[in-house]
């Protein structure tokens, strides 16, 4: 091992340059502070490389990680062996799950924050109240809308809650399945809109909306179009002269003082060197999973059982949103075509709050789509080969729409992430083991979802349709999603984190991505998460680097008090 | 090393006029060509052997230097450091996959035909690959059946996939991918199903390829959501 030079100290240093840790650089530059970001993987430049090609973006992973070079294992009960398994992936890069995302930004919903409160205690899950309510977020989910210019339609989500300021882009036309979807959900009086999306519809701010390729999910965008912090806060964080960008910097552990503060970090650079870079205060932005890991690789005298860990709820209650859907086959002649659109049209808060007449509680935010590009679109049962699979594409490519929606997945605490005791990355280090069952209520919630998409479908005049419900209780993983590994909440004894996301044992420790989430909420969490850290990141800036500490008061109106276990 | 964010572009894209075989010997070559024509036959359409899925094939199995193109079709990017072995190890289990699989359909199509498989009729070769697949080979979409399905990931890895499935799976690669990968000759894979695909990736940067035209061009929110109308508001 070659060791570099030391470099001197920072005020912030930001392990994991995604959707939580380039939305903390922005503010924290922007106030001022010395920030040095970390990323394990590469800095890439939309516009040099990106493209509309499906077998580089979503056939050979050029965004995502490797399997080969960062595996992760996994098993759904405590005494099996777990298996390398491409679960919840995402991309590690500047930029993150941004990069390769569709877009969705809807909003959580009040009750989101207070799933015990509103539900009490349920067999076999562990819920938990947020110790923030919707209120303290709200200004939040305002400033990242308008940083991003999400594009979306005042007034046409009956459900939706307060909201400070309207969408700052109007929304994209609807493609033809999401006319279908809006005309279906009329005839069954479900109120639709069009979901909100990381995407400037009007010149915005420098950016024009040039890029109508629709090869958007799981692509980068070359144009700027669609929003992603790479092209956005990290330029910003740039422009400020106070952000260092180190990418390809594989960070291996978090170091602690002898006061068991945290130190610096322990990381690899592109040219293989070993680098100690300290700082005065450490975020950990990687992603619930990887976050995880780290806090469990980084043991030491002072923290025996991973960094930030005395009450033993590092990775537990991990919950991933798997994605489930209904398929819809069509025998009419006009076309709904299987390409345009960004994975998202018309889409329903109808059925997310709970109501107890179904059988489970939580809901779900339902989302109409095309089928995709070429190589890829699927549905199951697609004839593999032969003349039937030829026919198949040639029938129903142009001919299909998907109604779908990501789990609202109940937290419980055996489902974690741990170290595989035998798996190792490119690196040589344990890898991230996922142990995930999941809970009868989330077979119960994608039950009923994926049959009332189904009645939709039936409504818009499929001649098929193909449910995707959670079999057997095995997620494949097929979200990004990844949240609940380092929970905030008020007693150090059963969450990691206070309300700001500042370790309970760690002063100058802050996880800022989804590992924070108590509960899983029924949206997309990226908007979420960057809110989130955007709040975190002014308390950072305004309130812990003065030197000073402020605690949230708790039971604040508009939000019940948890109740006592 | 070189950062993946410096990867230099080499190798120009391939030229569907090529006679060149960078990886299979000519009896492997003209093996899978064969089957690919089984899993994606040639009928009133095009098929896998006119959009010439396994020139695609020969590339991809040919060393990393033709797995990721550059954005703009101008080449293929030269991979360097972690990336790259591991690239290097998963091609070098495909290589094997496909030479062994090439020896299994000969071994069958002898046993139960008595030729090779190149040489066999259709319907015989059809029969080799139901074998192979341990399936029959699949029926027409009906309305019957498929009640209750696991979920499936949406993106796809080429680790640890049978002969079988690494050959659909690049079957399909090779009529319905950019033709700067060396196959969907004259973009006919897009033109069989009707997707109207880029002339060129770099049609899809700057802004020149638009799909705009497939969105619904006459609308009125007003008419097609009934709250913003006041309908159904307390």
């Amino acid at each position: 091992m070659q060791y570099a030079r030391k470099p001197d100290p920072v005020d912030v240093l930001i392990v994991g340059m995604g959707a939580s840790g380039a939305t903390a650089a922005k503010v924290l530059c922007e106030a001022g502070l010395k920030v040095v970001g970390l990323d394990r993987g590469p800095w890439l430049r939309p516009r040099e490389h990106f493209s509309g090609d499906e077998i580089k973006f979503l056939n050979r992973t050029y965004l995502w990680s490797d399997p080969r070079v960062n595996p992760r294992t996994v098993r759904t009960e405590e005494n099996e062996t777990a298996v390398p398994t491409p679960f919840s992936m995402v991309p590690q890069m500047v930029g993150g799950g941004t990069v390769h995302w569709a877009g969705w930004l809807p909003r959580p919903r009040p009750s989101d924050f207070r799933m015990r409160t509103l539900h009490g205690d349920i067999e076999g899950a562990s819920l938990a109240d947020w110790p923030i309510g919707y209120d303290d977020l709200e200004p939040y989910l305002s400033k990242v809308e308008w940083a991003f210019g999400c594009a979306g339609l005042d007034g046409a989500d009956a459900h939706e809650p307060y909201r400070s300021r309207p969408y700052p882009t109007p929304p994209l036309p609807p493609t033809r399945a999401g006319k279908r979807f809006y005309e279906a959900c009329e005839k069954l009086g479900i109120n639709a809109m069009p979901i909100p999306q990381a995407i400037v519809t009007k010149p915005y701010r420098g950016r024009t909306p040039s890029n109508w390729t629709s090869f958007w999910n799981g692509y980068g965008d070359p144009s700027g179009m669609r929003s992603s912090t790479l092209d956005t806060f990290v330029p910003e964080a740039l422009a400020t002269g106070n952000l260092e960008l180190r990418p390809e910097s594989y960070v291996r552990e978090v170091t602690v003082g002898p006061d068991g503060r945290a130190r610096g970090v322990l990381y690899i650079d592109a040219d293989g060197r070993e680098v100690e870079q300290e700082a005065a205060v450490v975020l950990l932005c990687l992603g619930a999973v990887e976050s995880a890991r780290l806090m469990l690789l980084s043991k030491s005298r002072q923290h025996p059982d991973g960094l930030a860990n005395s009450s033993g709820q590092v990775g537990r209650n991990a919950t991933f949103h798997e994605y489930l859907f209904a398929v819809g086959l069509f025998d009419d002649a006009e076309p709904l075509y299987g390409f345009p659109g960004n994975y998202i049209s018309g889409g329903s808060f109808q059925f997310y709050e709970t109501d107890h007449d179904r059988g489970h509680i939580g809901g779900a935010l339902i989302g109409a789509s095309h089928v995709g590009q070429p190589i890829n679109w699927n549905f199951p049962g697609r004839p593999q080969w032969g003349g039937a699979a030829k026919d198949a594409d040639r029938d129903f490519y142009n001919h299909a729409m998907k109604i779908g929606h990501t789990l609202h997945d109940m937290p419980v605490a055996s489902n974690r992430v741990d170290l595989d005791p035998t798996v190792k990355d490119a690196w040589g280090l344990p890898v991230a083991r996922i142990t995930h069952k999941a809970h009868p209520n989330d077979i119960r919630l994608a039950k009923w979802q994926v049959d009332k998409n189904v009645e939709i479908l039936q409504a818009a005049g499929a001649w098929k349709t193909i449910p995707v419900y959670l079999e057997r209780g095995r997620a494949s993983g097929n979200t990004c999603h990844q949240h609940g590994t380092a929970r905030m909440g008020t007693d150090p004894a059963t969450t990691v984190l206070n309300e700001w996301c500042q370790a309970h044992d760690v002063d100058n420790l802050y996880v800022l991505d989804g590992a924070s989430f108590p509960t899983a909420t029924g949206v997309n969490p990226t908007l979420t998460i960057m809110a989130n850290a955007w709040r975190c990141a002014d308390h950072i800036a305004g309130v812990h680097a003065k030197g000073r500490t402020e605690r949230l008061p708790q039971g604040r109106s508009g939000r019940a008090a948890a109740p006592t276990s | 090393m070189t950062s993946m964010a410096d990867w230099p572009v080499v190798h120009p894209p391939a030229d569907p006029d090529t006679g060149e075989r960078l990886f299979f010997d000519d009896h492997e070559w003209d093996t899978i060509e064969a089957a690919t024509a089984r899993v994606i036959p040639t009928d009133h359409d095009p098929g896998a052997r006119e959009a010439g899925a396994v020139r695609f094939i020969d590339r991809y199995l040919s060393g990393i230097g033709y797995v990721y193109a550059a954005a703009d079709g101008s080449g293929f990017l030269r991979m360097s450091g972690k990336l790259a072995d591991a690239w290097r190890a998963r091609i070098e289990d495909l290589r094997e996959t496909y030479r062994q699989g090439v020896r299994d359909l000969d071994a069958i199509a002898r046993e139960r035909f008595g030729a090779d498989f190149v040489s066999l009729g259709d319907p015989e070769q059809d029969a080799v690959l139901e074998q192979v697949s341990g399936r029959p080979r699949p029926a027409p979409v009906g309305l019957t059946g498929e009640d209750g399905n696991p979920t499936i990931q949406v993106y796809a890895f080429d680790d640890g996939l049978s002969f079988f499935d690494a050959l659909v799976a690049h079957t399909r690669q090779g009529f319905y991918g950019d033709p700067v990968y060396g196959g969907n000759r004259d973009r006919v894979g897009w033109r069989v199903i009707g997707f109207p695909g880029p002339e060129s990736l770099k049609d899809t940067i700057d802004g020149t390829y638009s799909v705009r035209e497939y969105y619904v061009q006459d609308y009125d929110w007003g008419r097609l959501i009934p709250h913003l109308r006041g309908v159904g508001r307390a």
